[in-house]
């Protein structure tokens, strides 16, 4: 597969939220990327609700309700609807299905009743374990593949947040092994994503349904979670940024297959995508502080266009159902950015997202849109393999972490910094040796198999 | 057009503010040949620890290499993570060569070491997010726990019949996701049924306090890190109640 290899934007200046260089219109008619941001909401179900589908499905239906019901309270415009399938809706792929259907029907009868421009993401789960069945080859498999068959046929946008090379990053990450997280998101994960995005487009498209795109959300996200807060003491801040460059060339397999945008919300990445690709991206940032925590709150908003809470569980609350509040937040915060790009105040307004967070962590820093485009530019120079790219944008993320002396960083980090370019810049060169060196080094990872990966 | 916030009104960098200067490891021995494995424990160095612990072994008896270089090296481990000098992964690493020098000792020795006791870890029914096992497993075999993984996705039943066989002192779940930890309360229910009272630790992703703490034997674990801590509580004879107590609320 020939990777991509140059910028939809010539500048990182060009990148603003709300306008994406390739909009998407969905089967409802809703234009994403095309000169506004829109809200997401993702509302998820409370514990005990998985039980059947009877009650899953009126749990979903509710909280979906009041996110709709919510947007004609308070006059927002439009909005997108996500489901991120729990386990139960994959594993059986006829309740993801009706649950898609339902949510359809709903978001059409609000379109007739008042107009409201809405359109629904269902999101399969990727339930297939790298260490627990063969990726290609299994019931799981299967299960992933008919998931999308059925949401495709009434849903706006599919995605999956897939899981190739989870089993040797999982051993990595906990081992601050550099070299294992770039063969486990760029090579293993890219792969995987290669071999399974090919037959989500195919199936979207007979469908009339957009094929949105992934996420690095079971890597970087991981390592970003670990990395925690000022207060944490799992992995160094330094390490999450890498992984998430690295996720960025990962997870711009979906688009080298077709996918369209917008791109998942969790994926961090995205402004490192939209750079690259010019699709539309969904990000969340200080409204997903309901699900985790993170340290880029305001800058993650400055090139989206589609703003997500990542997911909240359906629960009463003060002012209403937890899918009606993050509704109302999530809109407002949309009506804000919109209303800067109607008076002309969109790059101050973009300058005081970015200058909120730039210098708050390394993982901040290197997605404001300059460093964000600086990366993906490397990926684009490097365009010759998937390992390639991966290491270049991991090298480039570390320079420019390096090079500024506003970022700050404590020694403790630096330190492992400098330590994993060290590592970095004595990798081999080309794709070839590299895999060779780590199916010898990793063979011993539970659960990893080659021939799941094609090799 | 950037300027660095460090201490200002918009962001106030707590890590910079609370650093302090790395002081680096201490000594674990005065006897050279166990300063050599401590050292090896400490900087998590599984490719040299197996030439350290035999030269060792040359000399002391396996017993004294386990306790006076491995876990005295462990014990330095532990110290430098707390006081921030390392990461969760330099923790990791030490463990992972520590169980390759405790290996050579139980050759040596003819019959493996005694642990401290035994604790069941599991991942939730239905969910597939692991790492948070991972490490406590790691760190309760690092702390000389016998960890019975039952690995992920374990159904009620499983972890039900595990714990009747192997009689732990502790049981943890892990579970990412708020539909997988129902499995939780099924499980405390049954080994209660069985008569078995021990500690069930239940942690990560979006497991609560309350939901926890809501169960008999439940007991919230916050932190992996908190386990072995929390196994030497059960092994100093603390009910599950009182564990709840000591380290919830």
């Amino acid at each position: 597969m020939k990777l991509i290899d140059s910028m939809a934007y010539s500048s990182p200046e060009e990148m603003m939220f709300g306008f994406a260089k390739k909009p998407v219109t969905t089967k409802s008619g809703l234009v994403i990327g095309g000169g506004s941001v829109i809200p997401e909401i993702t509302t998820h179900p409370r514990p005990g609700k998985e039980h059947d589908l009877a009650t899953l499905s009126r749990e979903l239906e509710r909280a979906n309700f009041d996110a709709l019901q919510r947007c004609v309270s308070v006059g927002h415009p439009s909005i997108v609807i996500e489901n991120e399938h729990v386990f139960q809706m994959t594993n059986n792929p006829e309740w993801g299905a009706e649950i898609s259907s339902i949510s359809c029907q709903m978001i059409a009868d609000f379109k007739s009743k008042y107009g409201l421009n809405a359109a629904y993401r269902s999101t399969i789960a990727d339930i297939r374990k790298p260490d627990l069945v063969n990726l290609r080859d299994s019931e799981r498999t299967e299960k992933v593949i008919e998931s999308f068959k059925l949401c495709a046929k009434t849903a706006d946008i599919v995605s999956i947040e897939s899981l190739g090379g989870k089993e040797v990053f999982d051993h990595c990450i906990i081992r601050n092994d550099i070299t294992g997280l770039l063969f486990s998101q760029a090579v293993l994960g890219g792969r995987d994503m290669q071999w399974l995005w090919q037959q989500i487009v195919e199936i979207a498209t007979e469908n009339q349904c957009v094929p949105g795109g992934d996420t690095d959300c079971a890597q970087a996200n991981t390592a970003m979670f670990m990395a925690g807060g000022f207060d944490g003491k799992d992995i160094p801040h330094t390490l999450a940024a890498l992984t998430r460059a690295i996720g960025a060339s990962r997870s711009l397999v979906a688009y080298e297959c077709g996918a369209l945008g917008p791109g998942k919300d969790c994926a961090y990445e995205n402004p490192i995508i939209k750079a690259i690709t010019g699709v539309p991206i969904s990000t969340e940032g200080k409204t997903s502080a309901c699900a985790h925590s993170d340290l880029c709150g305001n800058v993650i908003a400055a090139v989206c266009d589609l703003w997500s809470n990542e997911a909240v569980q359906y629960q009463n609350m003060f002012g209403g159902s937890s899918a009606a509040v993050f509704t109302e937040i999530l809109g407002y915060d949309t009506a804000a950015m919109n209303s800067s790009i109607m008076l002309g105040f969109e790059k101050q307004y973009q300058a005081c997202l970015i200058n909120s967070d730039r210098y708050r962590d390394p993982q901040a820093f290197i997605l404001c849109p300059d460093n964000a485009w600086s990366i993906g530019k490397a990926i684009v120079d490097n365009a010759n393999s998937l390992y390639e790219r991966g290491r270049a944008a991991a090298i480039t993320c570390g320079e420019l972490i390096l090079a500024d002396e506003q970022l700050m960083l404590t020694a403790i980090e630096k330190k492992s910094l400098l330590g994993y370019m060290q590592e970095l810049n004595t990798l081999p060169d080309n794709e070839a040796d590299f895999i060779d060196l780590c199916l010898h080094k990793y063979q011993k990872v539970k659960g990893f198999l080659p021939a799941a990966y094609g090799l | 057009m950037e300027k660095n916030h460090k201490n200002t009104s918009i962001f106030t960098r707590f890590d910079l503010t609370t650093e302090e200067e790395e002081q680096g490891a201490r000594k674990v021995s005065s006897d050279p040949l166990l300063q050599k494995v401590g050292s090896c424990v400490i900087e998590g160095d599984d490719d040299q620890i197996e030439q350290a612990v035999t030269e060792a072994l040359q000399n002391k008896s396996p017993l004294v290499v386990t306790n006076e270089g491995l876990i005295a090296g462990m014990t330095e481990v532990s110290r430098l993570w707390a006081e921030g000098s390392y990461f969760l992964p330099q923790v990791i690493l030490s463990s992972d060569a520590m169980v390759v020098g405790i290996k050579l000792c139980e050759q040596k020795l003819g019959h493996p070491m005694d642990k401290k006791a035994k604790v069941i870890t599991h991942t939730a029914e239905g969910d597939i997010h692991d790492i948070g096992q991972v490490i406590v497993n790691a760190l309760l075999s690092a702390n000389g726990f016998e960890v019975i993984n039952l690995g992920f996705d374990v159904p009620v039943d499983q972890v039900v019949s595990a714990c009747i066989t192997h009689q732990p002192i502790m049981l943890t779940g892990t579970a990412l996701m708020t539909t997988t930890m129902s499995a939780f309360p099924r499980i405390a229910e049954k080994l209660i049924q069985e008569n078995i009272h021990i500690p069930f630790v239940c942690g990560g992703g979006a497991v609560t306090e309350e939901y926890v703490t809501s169960f008999d034997l439940g007991i919230w674990g916050k932190e992996a890190s908190q386990a072995p801590g929390m196994a030497e509580d059960v092994l100093k004879g603390l009910s599950w109640l009182e564990l709840r107590q000591k380290w919830n609320g």
